[in-house]
C-alpha cells in the first residue's frame, strides 16, 4: 500500500438558540405538532418579506468571537437559488459574499498533549430548511424547522485523519454548548457535520478529488467515515482506479460510507446579492455587548478548578456536566472548601439527580444551604454515613441541614475533650486490650474503637475519635 | 451573430427556472431569447463606472426585530391552502435526491 | 346624482352632514363599474363585503378625508380572505391569510375596498396585455391599450368609476398606463410605502402608489399610505409630513432640468411638442428650465431587464404549486410538479423574463451581468444626485408616444422594454416620480409629462404638479362631462 497524504475538511451547521426564526417572528421549537411553528414568511406566501432576529447576529459575533474569528463589520445576505420542497422560496437567504465570521481557529488537544489550530475558513448565518419525510410515493413536509436560525462553520482543509476530524467536532460542540449558542445535539439534528476527504501523493501536489461525506449521525461515525473513506480511495489509487467527485453518506448499519450521487459538473446556485435586507451594521457596542455574554468556556473552567485543588478526575467529570458546572461556578466568590464541594457535586449529589432525573436548579440545595453543607461535613459534624440518611431532605425541603440533623437525631460529638475523655474511660476499663495492641496486635485497637462508639451510642465522629484513641494509646 | 438560440441552450435556461415548454414554445424562444440576451450584451459597451455597486436604494441600515415570539399561523389553514395535504403535512409526490441547502 | 366625479372635499362634506352615505358611493362605483364593464378594468368585484362594510360605516364618525370613500386596488396587492390572482393562471383561486400593510391602512381609514384591477401578469409588461383575464381598454379609445401594467387601475380611474386606486411601478407600471389614460400616477421614493404585500417582481424596484383624477386627491390619499413599516425592512424611516401642504403655491423661481436623453430622438414629435409647450409654460411663470445630460440614462434599460429579470427569477420562484395556488395534474414525481405547475401556469412574458433571469444569474454571468449593472446603477444614482444639487426637479415626457391599438402585435420581446425606455432611470435610481396629463394628441389620446423629485420630496412634485394642471385647465374625462 502506497503512501498518500490526506486532506480533510469539515462544515459544520449548528442550529441558533433562540426564541424565534431568522426571517420571522414564529417560534424556534422542536417536536411540535407538524407546521404548527408557521406564519406567512417561513411559507413564502406571496408578497411577504424577511425582517432580521437580532439574537441571531447576537449569537453568531458570539461565536465568531469564541472561534477566533475576525468580524465582518458591513455585512449583506445572499439569496441561493435552488428548487426543491424543503426550501419554501425556492431560494434560501444565506451569505456569500460577506460571511459574519472569517479567518479564525479552534484549539485541539491531541492524544499526545500537544496542542493543534484547527483553522476556521469562514462562518456565516442562514436558514434551516423544512423537515420531510418519505411515505411510499409521498413525501410529507413539515415546515416548523423552515427559517430557523443556523450558522455553518467551514474549516480549511487543514485537518489529515478521523482522530483530527473527531477532536474538532467534539472540541466545537463543547465551544458552541457552554457558550450558549447552540444546543448541538447531533441525534436531534441542531449540530450537523459534513466532511470533504481527498488523497495526494506529496505537499506540492493540488489537492486529490474530493468526496464528501454527509448524514453523519455521530461524533464517532465521523471519525469512522474519514478513515473509511481514506481507506477507500487509497486501495482505488493503489489499484490504479480513479473516481469523480461524489456525495456519499455514512450508513450507521454498515459503518461504512456509501455514494449518494456523483457530482453534477458545478451547481448552479444563481447567487445574487439579497435586496429585501438592506446592510447589517455590526458596531463596536454590538461586539463588546457579545462578548460579555461569554459565559466561562471548558478551558478556563479546567483552569480555575485546578487552581480551587479540585482533583483532576473531578475537574474533568464538572467540565463534562455542564449543569453541575454552572452550578459550581456560583460558588467561585465563596471561600469554601472546593475539594469538598465537587466530592459532594460528583458524588452523592449526581446520583440523586440522575436517579430523579433532576437538575440541580430543581432541588432545594441553594447556594447558602450548599455552604452550609460543605461546612458540615468539613467540620465533622456530619460524616458521609449521616449525609445518605438525610440526603433527600437536603435536596427537597428548605429547612436549615442542622435541623433536618436534629429532627433525624443526628448529634455528632466533634468535641475533641469530650471524646478524649471517653476514651481515656475506656483505656481504664480494658487494660488487656491495651496491652495486646501495645504487643503488635492490632485488631486490639478495632475493638477499642467499637467500645467508644458503643459507649457514645455511634454520635463520636469516628475519624476524630481514630485519630485520638491512636495519640493516647501511643502516649501510654 | 447567429440569429437564434440552440433547442439545447433554451432547453437549459428552462430547466434552470423549472419551466416546462411545449415544441411550439421552444422554437419561439430560440429567437425570442436570443433577442433579450443580444439586449443586454449592451452591458459590455458601457464604461467609466467604479467598482461600488447598488443593491436597492435603502434609506438606512437593516433595523433588527427583537427575539419575540408573534402570532402563527393554525397547522388547518396551513395545510387547506395547499393543494394537497395529509393530516397536518403538505404533501408532494417523492422527493428523489438531497436537498442542496443546510 | 352622481357624485364620484366630484372632487373628495365636496365629497367628505356631504358624507359629514349625513346628506350621502357611505353605501351610495359603493352603489354608484359598482353601477359604473357595470356600465363600463367592456373595459375589463377589473379581475374580482368585492361587491358584497363592500356593501356591507359601507352599511357598518354608516354608525362611525366621518373622521378623515378618505372616510367612506371607494377605492380600487391593483391585484398583485394582497388582501386577506379576497382572491389576490396578479392576473396569473397559477394564482387564480388564491385567496391570501393576511391584508398587506397598505391594505391595513386603508381599512384603518375607513376607506372601503371595490376590487382588484387587472394588469399584465406579475407585472411584467407595459400594456397589460399578458394579463390571464384579457387586456383592460383605453377609455379613451377602447380599441387602444391603457398602458401597464397597472392599466385596469388606470382605465378604472379615467372612466371615473371610482376616485382612487393603488397601482404598482417596477420600470413604469404606474407612471405610464397614467400617461395613457390621462391620470395623475405617483411612484412615491423606494421604501416611502411599506412592499409587505406587494407580490414581489424585482424587489428593488418595486414601489405601490397612488392613481387618482387630479394631483390633490393623489397627495391626499398618498399621505395615508406612507410610513415604516416594521415588517419590510426597506421601508424608510421617515417622520410623517402632509404632501398637500405646498399645493397652490407659485412656482417662481423653481429650478427646472430636462435631461436631453428624455427628449430623445424615440420621442414622437407630437409628445415633444406638448412638452415645450408646458416648458414655455413654466419660463412664462418665472421657473428656470434648462436642458442637462445626465449620464447613464441610456443603459437604464439595459440594466433595468438585466435586474428586474434577475430578481423576478428568483422572486416568482415561490409559485411552485405545493403551498399554494395551482398545482398541475397527474405529475408523479416533483420534478414534474414544478415543471409542469410553472409551464402551465405562467404565461409567456413571465416565463421568457424568468427563463431570461434565470440566465443572467446562472455561473459566471451572474459576474459578467448582473454585478456589472448593479456597479452602473451606483453610478447612474450618483449622477441624479449630481443634477439635484443645481435642480429643484427633472421634467420630460413620460412616455414616447400615446396608447396604441390593442392590436398591435406582440412578437418583439423588447417592445415592451422599449414602451418603458423615459420611466426606468427613475426605478433604478429609487426616485419619485409622476405622471401629470399635459394635453391630447391629433386623436385626442391622452399625453402625460413625467416630474421627477429627489428622493423624498413628493410634496415638491405635487406644488409643479398642480400648478401646471391648473394652468392647463384640461378636459380629462373622456368623452366629455358626464
Amino acid at each position: 500500500m502506497s503512501n498518500y497524504i490526506s486532506t480533510v475538511g469539515v462544515e459544520v451547521h449548528v442550529e441558533l438558540k433562540t426564541k424565534t426564526k431568522i426571517f420571522s417572528n414564529s417560534e424556534n421549537g422542536y417536536g411540535q405538532m407538524a407546521n404548527s411553528l408557521t406564519n406567512v414568511v417561513d411559507l413564502a406566501y406571496p408578497g411577504t418579506l424577511p425582517t432580521l432576529n437580532e439574537e441571531v447576529i447576537n449569537l453568531a459575533i458570539r461565536a465568531a468571537t469564541i472561534l477566533n474569528c475576525n468580524i465582518q463589520r458591513k455585512m449583506h445576505f445572499d439569496r441561493k437559488n435552488y428548487f426543491y420542497p424543503d426550501i419554501s422560496k425556492n431560494y434560501q437567504i444565506t451569505q456569500n459574499d460577506t460571511p459574519i465570521g472569517y479567518d479564525g481557529y479552534v484549539e485541539i488537544e491531541t492524544s499526545s498533549g500537544e496542542k493543534e489550530k484547527i483553522y476556521i475558513e469562514e462562518m456565516h448565518i442562514e436558514e434551516d430548511t423544512c423537515k420531510s419525510a418519505h411515505r411510499g410515493n409521498r413525501t410529507l413536509l413539515d415546515f416548523n424547522r423552515a427559517g430557523v436560525p443556523l450558522i455553518e462553520i467551514v474549516t480549511k482543509p487543514c485537518m489529515k485523519s478521523g482522530e483530527e476530524v473527531k477532536l474538532y467536532l467534539e472540541k466545537l460542540r463543547e465551544l458552541l454548548s457552554f457558550g450558549n449558542i447552540s444546543d448541538c445535539k447531533i441525534e436531534e439534528g441542531s449540530m450537523r457535520a459534513d466532511v470533504n476527504v481527498s488523497l495526494r501523493k506529496e505537499e506540492s501536489d493540488p489537492l486529490g478529488i474530493k468526496a464528501e461525506i454527509k448524514n453523519i449521525g455521530s461524533i464517532s461515525n465521523a471519525k469512522l467515515g474519514v478513515e473509511k473513506e481514506i481507506e477507500r480511495q487509497t486501495k482505488l489509487y493503489d489499484n490504479g482506479e480513479t473516481f469523480l467527485p461524489q456525495t456519499r453518506r455514512f450508513d450507521d448499519k454498515l459503518g461504512d460510507t456509501v455514494l449518494m450521487r456523483v457530482k453534477e459538473t458545478g451547481n448552479d446556485y444563481r447567487y445574487f446579492p439579497e435586496p429585501d435586507i438592506p446592510y447589517v451594521i455590526i458596531t463596536e457596542e454590538m461586539i463588546e455587548k457579545a462578548k460579555k455574554e461569554i459565559p466561562m468556556l471548558p478551558d478556563e473552567r479546567r483552569e480555575k478548578y485546578k487552581e480551587l485543588g479540585v482533583s483532576d478526575i473531578n475537574t474533568t467529570k464538572l467540565v463534562a456536566n455542564r449543569s453541575l458546572s454552572d452550578y459550581f461556578n456560583t460558588l467561585l466568590e465563596e471561600k469554601t472548601n472546593f475539594k469538598t464541594a465537587s466530592n459532594l457535586l460528583l458524588g452523592d449529589i449526581a446520583a440523586y439527580l440522575n436517579k430523579k432525573e433532576k437538575e440541580i436548579t430543581e432541588t432545594t440545595l441553594t447556594k447558602e444551604r450548599f455552604l452550609e453543607l460543605i461546612k458540615l461535613m468539613d467540620n465533622n459534624t456530619l460524616t458521609s454515613k449521616n449525609l445518605k440518611d438525610i440526603l433527600n431532605e437536603v435536596l427537597e425541603s428548605t429547612e436549615k441541614i442542622e435541623e433536618i440533623m436534629k429532627e433525624k437525631g443526628i448529634e455528632n460529638i466533634t468535641n475533641d475533650d469530650e471524646i478524649k475523655s471517653i476514651i481515656q474511660k475506656i483505656i481504664e476499663e480494658n487494660k488487656e486490650s491495651v496491652n495486646d495492641y501495645k504487643n503488635g496486635h492490632d485488631r486490639a485497637i478495632k475493638y477499642l474503637m467499637g467500645q467508644v462508639m458503643k459507649e457514645t451510642k455511634g454520635k463520636a465522629n469516628p475519624k476524630l475519635a481514630m485519630d485520638i484513641l491512636t495519640s493516647c494509646l501511643q502516649e501510654l | 451573430m447567429k440569429e437564434k438560440l440552440s433547442r439545447e441552450e433554451v432547453l437549459h435556461v428552462a430547466n434552470l427556472a423549472r419551466i416546462k415548454l411545449t415544441e411550439g414554445e421552444i422554437e419561439k424562444y430560440q429567437v425570442e431569447l436570443k433577442k433579450l440576451l443580444t439586449d443586454v450584451e449592451k452591458i459590455n459597451e458601457v464604461e467609466g463606472y467604479d467598482e461600488d455597486i447598488l443593491i436597492a436604494c435603502w434609506d438606512e441600515f437593516a433595523r433588527l426585530r427583537k427575539d419575540e415570539v408573534g402570532n402563527m399561523l393554525d397547522p388547518k389553514q396551513v395545510v387547506e391552502n395547499a393543494p394537497h395535504h395529509a393530516g397536518n403535512y403538505i404533501e408532494v409526490p417523492v422527493v428523489i435526491g438531497e436537498s442542496e441547502g443546510a | 346624482m352622481k357624485y364620484l366625479n366630484k372632487g373628495i372635499e365636496e365629497i367628505h362634506e356631504l358624507l359629514k352632514s349625513k346628506i350621502i352615505k357611505p353605501i351610495d358611493l359603493v352603489e354608484e362605483a359598482f353601477e359604473n363599474i357595470e356600465k363600463n364593464q367592456e373595459l375589463n378594468a377589473y379581475i374580482t368585484l368585492n361587491k358584497e363585503e363592500a356593501l356591507k362594510t359601507a352599511k357598518e360605516l354608516e354608525d362611525k364618525e366621518v373622521d378623515n378625508l378618505l372616510f367612506g370613500l371607494p377605492i380600487a386596488l391593483k391585484d398583485n396587492i394582497v388582501t386577506k380572505d379576497l382572491k389576490t390572482t396578479c392576473a396569473s393562471h397559477i394564482l387564480e383561486n388564491f385567496i391570501p391569510l393576511y391584508d398587506a400593510t397598505v391594505v391595513e391602512k386603508i381599512k384603518a381609514k375607513n376607506m372601503i375596498i371595490i376590487g382588484k384591477t387587472n394588469m399584465d401578469e406579475f407585472a411584467m409588461g407595459s400594456s397589460s396585455r399578458t394579463s390571464y383575464f384579457g387586456a383592460p381598454k383605453n377609455p379613451w379609445d377602447k380599441n387602444k391599450i391603457c398602458g401597464g401594467s397597472s392599466g385596469g387601475s388606470a382605465a378604472t380611474i379615467a372612466a371615473r368609476d371610482v376616485l382612487f386606486a393603488l397601482g404598482s411601478d417596477t420600470g413604469g407600471s404606474i407612471r405610464q398606463p397614467a400617461s395613457y389614460t390621462g391620470i395623475v400616477g405617483m411612484k412615491p421614493t423606494y421604501g416611502r410605502i411599506s412592499r409587505y404585500g406587494l407580490v414581489a417582481f424585482a424587489s428593488s424596484l418595486d414601489q405601490m402608489g397612488p392613481m387618482t383624477k387630479n394631483v390633490y386627491e393623489n397627495a391626499v390619499l398618498l399621505n395615508a399610505l406612507v410610513g415604516k413599516d416594521e415588517k419590510d425592512l426597506t421601508s424608510a424611516n421617515k417622520e410623517e409630513e402632509d404632501f398637500t401642504r405646498w399645493i397652490g403655491q407659485d412656482i417662481k423661481g423653481m429650478k427646472i432640468a430636462i435631461p436631453n436623453f428624455l427628449m430623445g430622438d424615440v420621442v414622437s414629435s407630437e409628445v415633444k411638442g406638448k412638452i415645450e409647450e408646458v416648458i414655455s409654460l413654466l419660463k412664462e411663470k418665472g421657473a428656470t428650465v434648462d436642458y442637462i445630460d445626465i449620464k447613464y440614462l441610456e443603459n437604464a434599460m439595459t440594466l433595468y431587464q438585466i435586474i428586474a429579470m434577475g430578481e423576478a427569477s428568483s422572486n416568482l420562484a415561490r409559485f411552485d404549486g405545493i403551498r399554494y395556488g395551482f398545482q398541475a395534474e397527474n405529475v408523479e414525481n416533483i420534478e414534474d410538479v414544478y415543471l409542469e405547475t410553472r409551464g402551465q401556469g405562467f404565461g409567456d412574458e413571465v416565463k421568457r423574463r424568468i427563463m431570461v433571469g434565470s440566465y443572467l444569474l446562472s455561473g459566471e454571468n451572474a459576474k459578467v451581468y448582473y454585478h456589472k449593472a448593479l456597479s452602473i446603477r451606483d453610478d447612474m444614482k450618483k449622477e441624479f444626485q449630481k443634477a439635484f444639487q443645481n435642480y429643484d426637479l427633472i421634467i420630460g415626457p413620460t412616455s414616447v408616444t400615446t396608447a396604441y391599438d390593442l392590436s398591435d402585435p406582440m412578437d418583439d420581446p423588447r417592445k415592451s422594454f422599449m414602451d418603458d425606455v423615459l420611466v426606468i432611470p427613475v426605478n433604478m435610481a429609487g426616485l419619485p416620480g409622476m405622471n401629470i396629463p399635459v394635453g391630447f394628441d391629433k386623436n385626442h389620446m391622452p399625453i402625460g409629462m413625467q416630474i421627477i423629485g429627489n428622493y423624498f420630496e413628493e410634496a415638491k412634485m405635487y406644488q409643479l404638479g398642480s400648478f401646471i394642471e391648473k394652468e392647463l385647465n384640461l378636459d380629462l374625462t373622456p368623452g366629455g362631462e358626464k
